[in-house]
């Protein structure tokens, strides 16, 4: 259809337009591109580190929990170091149960943080396994803290080396983090007024050959610590 | 490069106009050769990427193996590895200087490509739909000729050939404007997007990407991420396939794994080489397989409980030598592949060796030795005590020899995987107690197991049977089992659960890999679309006497011919007067 093209009147044609730039101030020429591509990187750095959907239920009662009032010293601090009070914690056991650190007030408590597929953590465990069969009788329990395994992984394990004591399930690894878990094994000791008294970071000392030690807590250490929780 | 601006003016101005950072800055990221150098710095930096070693994964943030390794690169570069580390060139994709390149570029990019658009999009949107008729004679393209009598069909010439046409008229002259797909101008953008999504793919790979190894062995499991994570997941090991050919070459590596991931299990499948598991843009690769590995037990029988169960990978190999024994009626007194079990070695000699027992009541000292700086393993054979005929005698491969009354033979030398196992249990018992350095050997072995593999023997042809564990350290005499067997030594129950398989799983996650895609196929649509949509724009002016044309046209397009189609459809007269022609 005819138009009057006479209002845009005669014009030089540039050819070339993707030769030419054009400044149109600091905020549309760099700051708007920079921060566009800041976006993309965001939306992309949203996208890879999101909260996963579809992950699997976790009851959020379990993990760390407020330690009672009443067993709190005035003065005393809460958390996971030599003197201080060793962090409550609300976990479910591999046997179906529940278990809270608190309620073992007045015993003495091995808080040991492993995992089926740490090998060192399997070379302590029956070391473990013989100290809460001589000293249960005293008042010891071992609480076996799993790090973020599945029970069907974990309970062909302590059936085979038969962890009469409580195996708890850290599956979020709240309760790890609260104890500054850095590497496996890791070993606290604690008293029977909620003290810690020790910390061990695994693995214990290399094997000593030609004296006896067995596994890889060597035996006097281990023994060591045990009765000075028990007191 | 024309610049759209008002500096033409006084020269304090464009002083003070250069002292803008901000306009520094974007004349700089507007320079094409500012584009070229820093990708031609990139490519430098890649190709000494690729050239000189750079820094293992597994040594990458291990101060202590990083050191050993600059230490072997040391051999290499010699008095230059330290400035070579300093400068990063070990792990040039990792170094800041290359990834700030990274980002520089992608800035320019984006700078660049803004710059660009206001004419581009103005150029699509409000073109200049009446030229000045100096044009006709001065366009790139051009073409004219005489106007064919009659109306003027060139407007309907080019409705057919999907022009949309726009007309005027001033007195007895017609200008035409005319233009098609004028929309694919915007596909040097989609070009540009390309190269910052694929630049983008780099980074985001670079700072989200992953990857971990892990060696399992069946049954066990090992966890996604070292230690602990909030998307902590383990893979369990199921069952790990080797196919091989007959003369031992892998055919397939296969893995069955189950995931779990919260404490549940939530996938299984099968991984192969090429086609890995996936799940929640996590990749679990097949990436090696090992067939010689052992489940060994120990339980102490005071309490019942086990005190030491892992799969032991066999990774080393030790001689077992055929030997013939026979006696001078020519009766075979010891025809074995001997599985060795004393240790002796020194700077001068390696030993394996092991006593046998005759029948008749002969003792011989049986082994294979090895100088030291040699490859041949030579058998010696030594019957102790004090007769005048003992047996002394050392063979090659190959040789026999009669001494004593016997003549022994050394048939071949055959390899059965072993290894010193550090820590291992003693009987509680034992003069030492506690653990210490075992050998095993498990001889009667094949690729992957008669349940779980389609395995074949690799070399030499395996004995009819299982596999055979020799435990030698735990008691005075080597334990031999075969799979489900127990033996009872000083208090404790050594047990040889069975043979098993690992499977070298790699765990990646890569969402870098989805940018490369969607940089790919947007620069593919790009460039596809820049170079084959054809876009015309064209400029007529019809006189009763001729018709000129002039207009611009996509890359590598002869706008010239089409005009003198065009011409031609109209039934106009065609003359040699051409414009400059375009590229062909």
């Amino acid at each position: 259809m005819a138009e009057d093209l006479r209002a845009t009147g005669p014009v030089e044609v540039d050819e070339s337009p993707q030769r030419r730039r054009v400044w149109r101030g600091p905020w549309r020429s760099v700051v708007l591109p920079i921060v566009a591509v800041g976006a993309i990187a965001g939306a992309i750095w949203w996208l890879d580190y999101r909260p996963d959907s579809g992950s699997s239920p976790y009851d959020a009662r379990y993990g760390p929990v407020e330690m009672p009032a009443a067993l709190v010293p005035p003065g005393m601090a809460v958390e996971a170091k030599v003197g201080s009070l060793a962090p409550d914690f609300l976990l479910a056991t591999l046997d179906g149960g529940e278990l809270r650190l608190s309620d073992l007030r007045g015993k003495a408590v091995i808080v040991n943080l492993w995992a089926t597929w740490c090998a060192p953590c399997r070379k302590e465990m029956p070391q473990f396994v013989a100290a809460y069969d001589r000293y249960k009788d005293e008042g010891l329990e071992v609480v076996a803290v799993n790090v973020q395994e599945s029970p069907s992984i974990i309970r062909p394990f302590a059936d085979d080396f038969g962890m009469k004591f409580p195996v708890v399930l850290d599956k979020r690894s709240s309760v790890s983090d609260s104890y500054r878990l850095i590497g496996l094994p890791m070993t606290y000791f604690i008293d029977r007024e909620g003290v810690i008294l020790s910390v061990f970071q695994g693995p214990f000392l290399e094997q000593l050959r030609g004296t006896r030690v067995q596994g890889a807590i060597e035996e006097d250490e281990l023994t060591r610590r045990i009765q000075e929780i028990l007191g | 490069m024309a610049e759209e601006s008002s500096l033409r003016g006084a020269g304090w101005w464009r002083l003070a106009r250069e002292l803008d950072p901000f306009r520094a800055t974007w004349r700089l990221f507007t320079n094409v050769r500012w584009a070229i150098g820093i990708i031609a710095f990139l490519a430098l930096a890649s190709l000494v990427g690729v050239v000189v070693p750079q820094v293992p994964v597994a040594v990458r943030g291990d101060a202590v193996a990083e050191g050993r390794w600059l230490n072997v690169q040391e051999g290499r570069f010699g008095f230059l590895t330290g400035g070579m580390n300093s400068l990063g060139l070990f792990d040039v994709f990792h170094v800041g200087w290359f990834i700030y390149a990274l980002g520089i570029l992608v800035v320019s990019v984006a700078v660049c490509t803004a710059s660009r658009l206001p004419p581009i999009w103005r150029s699509v949107n409000r073109p200049a739909k009446r030229v000045n008729d100096a044009y006709f004679q001065s366009a790139r393209h051009r073409f004219e000729y005489e106007t064919p009598a009659g109306a003027s069909r060139l407007e309907s010439v080019l409705r057919r050939r999907l022009y949309a046409v726009e007309r005027y008229e001033e007195g007895d002259t017609v200008y035409l404007f005319a233009e098609r797909f004028q929309l694919a101008q915007l596909a040097t953008f989609v070009s540009h997007l390309a190269l910052i999504v694929i630049l983008a793919a780099a980074l985001v790979s670079r700072f989200s990407g992953f990857s971990n190894g892990m060696m399992i062995a069946e049954g066990a499991s090992g966890p996604v991420f070292p230690l602990k994570n909030p998307r902590q997941m383990q893979v369990q090991l199921l069952d790990a396939v080797g196919r091989f050919t007959p003369d031992g070459q892998p055919l397939e590596y296969s893995s069955k794994l189950a995931i779990y991931e919260g404490g549940e299990e939530v996938k299984r499948c099968t991984t192969t080489v090429n086609s890995p598991c996936s799940y929640r843009g996590y990749r679990f690769h097949q990436a090696a397989y090992f067939g010689f590995g052992a489940d060994v037990q120990v339980r102490d029988l005071a309490s019942g409980n086990v005190v030491f169960r892992e799969t032991l990978s066999l990774a080393s190999t030790l001689p077992t030598p055929h030997v013939t024994v026979r006696d001078g009626g020519g009766d075979v007194l010891l025809d074995e592949t001997m599985v060795l079990t004393d240790v002796l070695s020194d700077d001068q000699f390696t030993y394996y060796g092991r006593l046998v027992a005759l029948p008749g009541g002969r003792t011989l000292t049986i082994g294979a030795r090895k100088a030291a700086g040699q490859d041949e393993w030579r058998l010696a054979v030594f019957e102790p005590g004090e007769r005048s005929d003992a047996v002394r005698v050392v063979l090659s491969e190959g040789e026999s020899a009669t001494a004593g009354g016997l003549e022994v033979e050394y048939a071949d030398l055959q390899a059965v995987p072993a290894e010193f196992v550090p820590d291992f249990p003693l009987p509680p018992d034992s003069a030492t107690g506690g653990s210490r350095s075992v050998l095993l050997e498990m001889s009667n072995v094949v690729y992957g197991t008669e349940t779980a593999s389609e395995g074949t023997a690799v070399e030499p042809a395996a004995s009819a049977g299982p596999p055979e564990l020799t435990i030698v350290g735990v008691r005075p005499q080597a334990l031999t089992l075969r799979p489900g067997e127990k033996a009872e030594a000083g208090g404790y129950e050594y047990s040889f659960v069975g043979q098993r398989e690992f499977a070298g799983i790699q765990v990646k996650r890569d969402r870098g890999d989805y940018l490369v895609w969607l940089g790919a196929g947007l620069l593919l649509a790009g460039l596809l679309v820049t170079f084959w949509v054809p876009r015309r724009r064209l400029w007529a002016r019809i006189t009763p006497a001729r018709t000129q044309l002039a207009g611009h046209a996509g890359h590598l397009v002869n706008f010239e011919r089409e005009m003198a189609e065009m011409a031609r459809d109209e039934g106009g007269i065609v003359d040699e007067q051409h414009g400059q022609e375009g590229d062909e």
